[in-house]
């Protein structure tokens, strides 16, 4: 019999990430209106074009309801209540990053992410966003010897605003639903990605999003263009300091492929989750989208879940482009309290579009882990494949596991092929492990890891290991 | 919506029974199911209002049942018609229900009705008539087998009840056949309960004729050890909601479900199912086809709920569907929602057309492409229809389905 205190022990290691950074910020006054969406854009220096799709979505914003449809359950959000713009405090504006804070570059440094020139050896270039605004971009010139820009988004509208101008909102538009209106009205910060027809990024790109202040929310906004025949592997990571008041998080995030093009888009997701009781933690509600738009292209999410004390995330891809290729691989874990309602839409469109969803959920603890996904045919697609499968791992008798697939076909030239299944760690699998002399622990660790292969397979290779680490020690203390 | 205002003025029906009028009362404040709830959000508003555009019928005509004929070693009862029956036998009994049973009974359902879930029931209940409700208590066994008819007439809309109490070890086989005719709508609600150690093997054969609609309802109490199969087809209706609610109120009961659904022209037809367990080693088997063709629309949402308490459940559900022409369109919504940890739950889902490999080897063999689909389909639709008790010996469905595709 499967010790369940001892499981539970192992889903306990505290949050390492937990700790506030002491820096001098500046901050705008609590709540939303348009001259605090004046405020912001005035600050960044913004375009005309962008003050009006700001002012637009949060028209839009008002006149919309929270989305109350999912299986989530939360106290009411006040937005009235929450920073909209908050910066660490820098004297002018920065050349190189030897002028930029050494607290930042520290607190970056204690979450693993080499900022600092010395530490530059693994060959991933960094944009780390703190709070409302991107601090550091790095391996910028050798990006640029390839045409790659990779820069904050507030450059990119500076530098760039052609780009900005005609991709920005075309895959999530302003009205696609409450958070991604309100983000469209606030957005601070985000990175930008340009890649230019026919090449293949050198090197994978990365953003880390940081949240330092407890009232004020983050709002990014991400936009991958990739041209014809290019190619990138973005990855992105998210930690919180621990708090016992909620944080919103609503970003979103917007990948264009062209012609032969490929993006890989891979997250872990480490926000603070609160502690046991749920006090705390961070309110996750995010919009991920990707239209492959050319013949042949091919957007891949990969996400590992284990943060959030509410996560709302559905990362998406519009199969528009004859023969394009959308995949969704994701592993979520809930433990405590946590809640997460999350999967993916694959929209085909355009004929001979393949899609793959492969999605695990682990839930532990009190926590609500929901599967929800739609798969659609269109009239078009003629030739048209999916084929999705639903995992769900159970850890004690008080967690939830649901699956909410919704599967709609008009193309009879199509196949759709859906399945789910729901069990929980195997006695005998333990017994066997354990009396081969592996420690209970390690041997849950295993077979949870196993579990999500699938998954982690998909991964950029420093993203797997860490993810693996992740779970087993989220799990830590939870399995019994 | 001719019943819907009749609804809200409270004035539908005369000599209202007490059922009557606590099933009004609910309606009155929203006499509409939500459309944006996730039970309705796909049913086709102007067919559910065209359903709802006839005046109600509470006298019923003499009706002739199509076919087959009656043996005599079967049970035969219309709903509505000859609804008295007594058949006190060595083996077996079935009686009537009385008033106050029936009564005691339907309140008990109706305390637990969900306004979007429970509405086609709300909807029947308000509107059957005592004529319209048979109540039947059957104990024994080696039970000849029975078949019950609800009918609907033309330019009307009728609402029939059944509501059949099975005793301890009693073994059942039921046929329903739920028809309607031109332009008619037919309500039809049914409940059963299933006493420990009891058995009851059911089928549904709905079909209609041009502008036919229906609104049947299926709720199911299962107490432990009983044993619940259901095959069902619905086909030929402008309009169909099948929905089946089942409960396994202890657990430790078993549940096998087939049912298809087979659209054409531009009808709707849909199927809905709840499977609640609320005890532990429950026990679910369930395969739901449809079948689109032209420019209709079929679809499916099950969901299977299993709480904490429920645990060692294992429960299966297959969606299988084909689509058959460009403008036809199929939803299908499998759905699990578990708490307990200790159980087997999985379901799938696929659509498709049908298998072009089999369809060219039965070419290369000489088979026409006419005959190979109708093969293809005769062993798609025969999965089912050998789960349909009564019926498969004695009428042809399968000839009935293949001519008309």
């Amino acid at each position: 019999m499967v010790n369940e205190n001892l499981v539970k022990d192992v889903v306990k290691e505290p949050y390492k990430y937990g700790f506030v950074t002491d820096i001098e910020t500046e901050k705008i006054e609590k709540g939303l209106n348009e001259d605090i969406i004046k405020l912001i854009s005035q600050k960044k220096e913004e375009p005309r074009f962008l003050l009006d799709f700001r002012l637009q979505a949060f028209k839009k914003w008002q006149k919309m309801k929270e989305p109350d449809w999912a299986a989530l359950g939360y106290k009411k959000i006040d937005y009235q209540d929450i920073i909209y713009y908050s910066a660490p405090k820098q004297k002018e504006k920065i050349s190189s990053l030897d002028e930029v804070d050494p607290k930042l570059l520290e607190t970056f440094d204690k979450l693993g992410i080499p900022l600092t020139e010395q530490k530059k050896l693994t060959n991933v270039a960094v944009d780390a966003v703190f709070d409302s605004v991107s601090i550091a971009t790095t391996f910028r010139e050798e990006l640029a010897e390839h045409g790659v820009i990779f820069c904050s988004i507030s450059e990119a509208v500076k530098n760039h605003a052609d780009l900005i101008e005609k991709y920005l909102g075309t895959v999530v538009p302003a009205s696609d639903n409450y958070f991604a209106a309100l983000n469209s009205a606030v957005f601070s910060d985000g990175s930008f990605v340009y890649i230019p027809k026919g090449v293949t990024c050198p090197m994978d790109l990365s953003s880390y999003f940081r949240i330092n202040s407890g009232d004020s929310g983050q709002f990014e906004r991400t936009l991958i263009i990739a041209e014809e025949s290019s190619s990138v592997s973005y990855l992105e990571g998210c930690t919180a300091p621990m708090f016992d008041t909620n944080t919103l998080h609503a970003a979103v995030v917007e990948l264009i492929a062209l012609d032969d093009a490929s993006i890989k888009y891979s997250t872990v997701q480490n926000w603070y989750a609160g502690d046991e009781e749920g006090v705390g933690g961070i309110f996750n509600f995010v919009t991920k989208r990707g239209k492959c738009l050319g013949k042949r292209s091919k957007i891949s999410w990969s996400q590992v879940e284990t943060g959030s004390a509410i996560t709302w995330k559905y990362p998406s891809c519009l199969l528009l482009g004859e023969e394009s290729v959308g995949e969704f691989y994701s592993v979520a874990l809930t433990n405590n309290l946590q809640q997460a309602d999350t999967g993916t839409k694959m929209i085909h469109i355009g004929p001979k579009t393949k899609s793959t969803i492969v999605s695990k959920g682990i839930s532990a603890g009190n926590s609500k882990n929901s599967y929800r996904g739609l798969v659609k045919m269109g009239t078009k697609a003629t030739g048209s494949r999916n084929y999705s499968q639903c995992d769900s791992m159970l850890i004690g008798d008080q967690a939830s596991a649901n699956t909410f697939p919704y599967i709609k076909s008009q193309q009879p030239n199509s196949e759709i092929e859906h399945e789910a299944s729901t069990c929980r760690i195997s006695e005998d699998q333990l017994f066997y492990l354990q009396s081969r002399g592996i420690e209970f622990e390690e041997a849950v660790s295993m077979m949870v890891s196993g579990f999500c292969r699938d998954v982690f397979n998909q991964l950029p290779m420093e993203f797997a290991a860490e993810a693996d680490k992740l779970l087993a020690l989220k799990l830590e203390g939870s399995v019994g | 919506m001719e019943i819907i205002e009749k609804i809200k003025t409270n004035k539908s029906i005369d000599n209202q029974t007490e059922i009557q009028k606590i099933c009004l009362d609910k309606l009155q404040s929203s006499p509409l199911p939500n459309p944006r709830s996730e039970q309705w959000r796909l049913s086709n508003k102007s067919k559910l209002s065209n359903f709802l555009d006839y005046s109600v019928n509470e006298n019923n005509s003499k009706f002739d049942i199509p076919y087959p004929k009656n043996s005599e070693s079967n049970i035969r009862l219309i709903i509505g018609e000859n609804c008295q029956i007594k058949l006190i036998e060595k083996n077996y009994s079935i009686r009537q229900l009385s008033e106050d049973e029936l009564q005691k009974y339907i309140k008990e359902q109706i305390s637990c009705f969900n306004q979007n879930e429970n509405w086609s029931d709300l909807l029947n209940l308000s509107l059957s008539c005592k004529n319209n409700i048979l109540g039947l208590k059957i104990n024994g066994s080696k039970i000849p087998p029975i078949e019950i008819f609800s009918y609907a007439s033309s330019n009307s809309l009728n609402a029939k009840t059944l509501i059949i109490f099975l005793e301890k070890n009693c073994n059942v086989e039921l046929l329903q056949v739920n028809l309607g005719e031109d332009t008619s709508s037919l309500s039809q609600s049914t409940f059963f309960y299933l006493e420990e150690n009891s058995s009851l093997n059911h089928g549904v054969v709905s079909y209609g004729v041009n502008k036919s609609n229906l609104l049947n309802s299926l709720n199911v109490i299962q107490q432990k050890n009983s044993k619940y199969n259901l095959g069902s087809l619905h086909f030929k209706f402008n309009y169909a909601r099948f929905e089946i609610r089942i409960k396994q109120s202890e657990g430790n009961a078993k549940t096998n479900i087939k049912g298809m659904q087979i659209t054409k022209k531009d009808e709707q037809i849909s199927t809905y199912t709840k499977i609640d367990f609320d005890g532990p080693n429950g026990f679910l088997d369930q395969i739901n086809k449809s079948l689109a063709d032209d420019k209709s629309h079929a679809i499916f949402e099950g969901s299977i709920i299993v709480p904490k308490i429920a645990q060692k459940t294992d429960a299966s559900q297959l969606s299988r569907n084909l689509l058959l022409s460009n403008r036809a369109q199929i939803d299908t919504k499998p759905q699990l929602e578990i708490i307990a940890d200790d159980v087997k739950c999985k379901h799938g889902a696929t659509i498709s057309q049908l298998n072009e490999e089999e369809l060219f080897y039965m070419r290369t063999r000489g088979i026409t492409l006419t005959e190979a689909s109708k093969l293809q389909l005769s062993s798609y639709f025969q999965e089912i229809i050998s789960f349909i008790p009564v019926s498969k010996d004695r009428w042809d469905l399968l000839d009935k389905l293949l001519n008309e595709n």
